[in-house]
């Protein structure tokens, strides 16, 4: 049994660290302090998407997660997805398109697109939707970001239409994931 | 609420040991997120329970077993014959919530607005709770859901699983959950269990939550159901007797009759949802 340290040890975007921390700390605070500010805090309270991460493969709030709830866990944030130089492609798809206003969101729909890239084959509205669903756009600007992303999904399918059908469909469909 | 110290304990017993020694100090936590809407000023210490092998859906006999720890999501995509348990959780929060919110988690304290309460009252599920030394007791949502649960976890004892039933055929469920947008919490949760026997229903479990203070079953519903057809407009009959079981409370600004029509229909509709499900099945 582990109790009460003082510690918390995860691989952080491909690398494992470790990090000072304390029972009550929220993992997005511990992230901020520790520099990847690119995960945003919003509402604070699972609502709006602002800090979501990936934990295991998973789109999670960092927001509701305790940090030691990370222990030993993998965790990706924004700063995993691309740089200023060279953006991911659903964000260039996202400055192609004129999706980013006040630009708080991204980074957090940018995490759950991504969750769904690498979970899912099949890319049906109603799928990505129900990936997308807690991510807020203050700005409202979600036909734009729903048109960038409908681009990169599109291209995937139209990739995987291209290859041998073994590659398999949504895991949502036929089984445990 | 704050917590003022992060256990995690290795095995079932070792989680068990550490929350009867913390009595109300403790609390296990596995997703977490219901935490955040407990306004206590007292920290607690959490017994982290998400490593004890408590995540898992296997079926069991005429029951499908759902380890405590089973986050939403896996159960919102988890197939197999006679399962009914996905289209419910779908609709609770979002896609980041449901991978970290459990079952366990949305049971064993019950907030108003809880969805869950309100599947499992209707399914006749039972809830299997580990008190030491491989001691299990199983308690019937019936009663688990007489009043909080937390009656039943005073003493170190955990949540292990969640059974529902396999349904047979000619059994239906159906669920409906009204809310203002897709995450939003239910304004109105209703669920129906339907036995169907020659187009008529023979029996019947009716349920409903979060319009009320507490979820519970709809029993004048369910009398009004039995011996009946299986169609519309027996469904709305019944369904205007749910005013006798509960009385629907004002939410969100709507007035109480709002509310109390928003539930009929919600009633209505689980229950053709769930007659649907029985005909199928048994085609």
């Amino acid at each position: 049994m582990t109790e009460n340290k003082n510690t918390v040890s995860f691989t952080l975007n491909g690398e494992k660290k470790t990090f000072a921390t304390n029972p009550d700390e929220k993992l997005l605070t511990l992230l901020r302090r520790e520099g990847y500010r690119g995960t945003k805090y919003g509402c604070g309270q699972g609502t709006c998407g602002a800090c979501t991460v990936i934990m295991d493969g998973r789109a999670v709030y960092a927001c509701l997660l305790y940090s030691n709830q990370a222990e030993g866990r993998s965790i990706r944030t924004i700063e995993s997805e691309g740089t200023f130089d060279n953006p991911g492609e659903f964000q260039r798809e996202l400055i192609a398109a004129g999706a980013v206003q006040c630009g708080y969101c991204i980074p957090g729909m940018v995490m759950s697109a991504t969750a769904l890239m690498e979970s899912e084959k099949n890319f049906d509205d109603e799928i990505v939707k129900e990936y997308m669903d807690g991510n807020l756009c203050r700005c409202t600007g979600y036909e734009k970001i729903w048109v960038a992303l409908r681009k990169v999904l599109d291209r995937r399918e139209a990739a995987s239409a291209d290859k041998p059908a073994s590659a398999g469909k949504s895991s949502v469909k036929g089984g445990k994931k | 609420m704050k917590l003022n110290q992060f256990i995690r304990p290795d095995s079932l017993s070792e989680a068990h040991a550490a929350l009867r020694e913390l009595g109300p100090k403790g609390m296990a936590l596995a997703g977490g997120t219901a935490l955040h809407f407990m306004q206590t000023k007292a920290s607690v210490a959490a017994v982290d329970i998400t490593r004890l092998g408590l995540s898992f859906i296997r079926k069991e006999g005429d029951f499908f077993a759902i380890g405590a720890t089973t986050p939403l999501s896996d159960i919102q995509r988890y197939r197999a014959p006679n399962w009914a348990m996905h289209e419910i959780c779908r609709r609770i929060s979002t896609h980041q919530i449901r991978n970290v919110s459990t079952i366990g988690g949305n049971i064993c304290r019950v907030f108003p607005w809880a969805d869950m309460p309100v599947v499992l009252l209707a399914m006749n599920a039972r809830m299997v709770i580990h008190s030491g030394k491989n001691k299990e007791t199983e308690v019937e949502a019936d009663e688990y859901f007489s009043a909080q649960p937390a009656r039943y976890f005073r003493d170190g004892e955990i949540l292990t699983a969640v059974k529902v039933p396999v349904l047979r055929a000619k059994h239906g469920f159906g669920s409906v959950k009204a809310s203002r947008n897709a995450a939003a919490f239910s304004l109105v949760t209703a669920c129906a269990m339907l036995e169907l026997k020659d187009g008529h229903i023979k029996t019947a479990r009716v349920s409903a939550g979060s319009a009320i203070p507490f979820p519970h079953r709809l029993p004048s519903v369910e009398a009004a159901l039995v011996g009946k057809e299986a169609v519309p407009a027996v469904f709305r009959e019944a369904a205007a007797k749910s005013a006798a079981d509960a009385k629907w409370c004002v939410r969100e600004g709507l007035g109480e009759d709002y509310m109390r029509q928003l539930a009929e229909v919600s009633i209505v509709d689980a229950l053709d949802r769930a007659a649907t499900f029985a005909k199928g099945r048994s085609a």
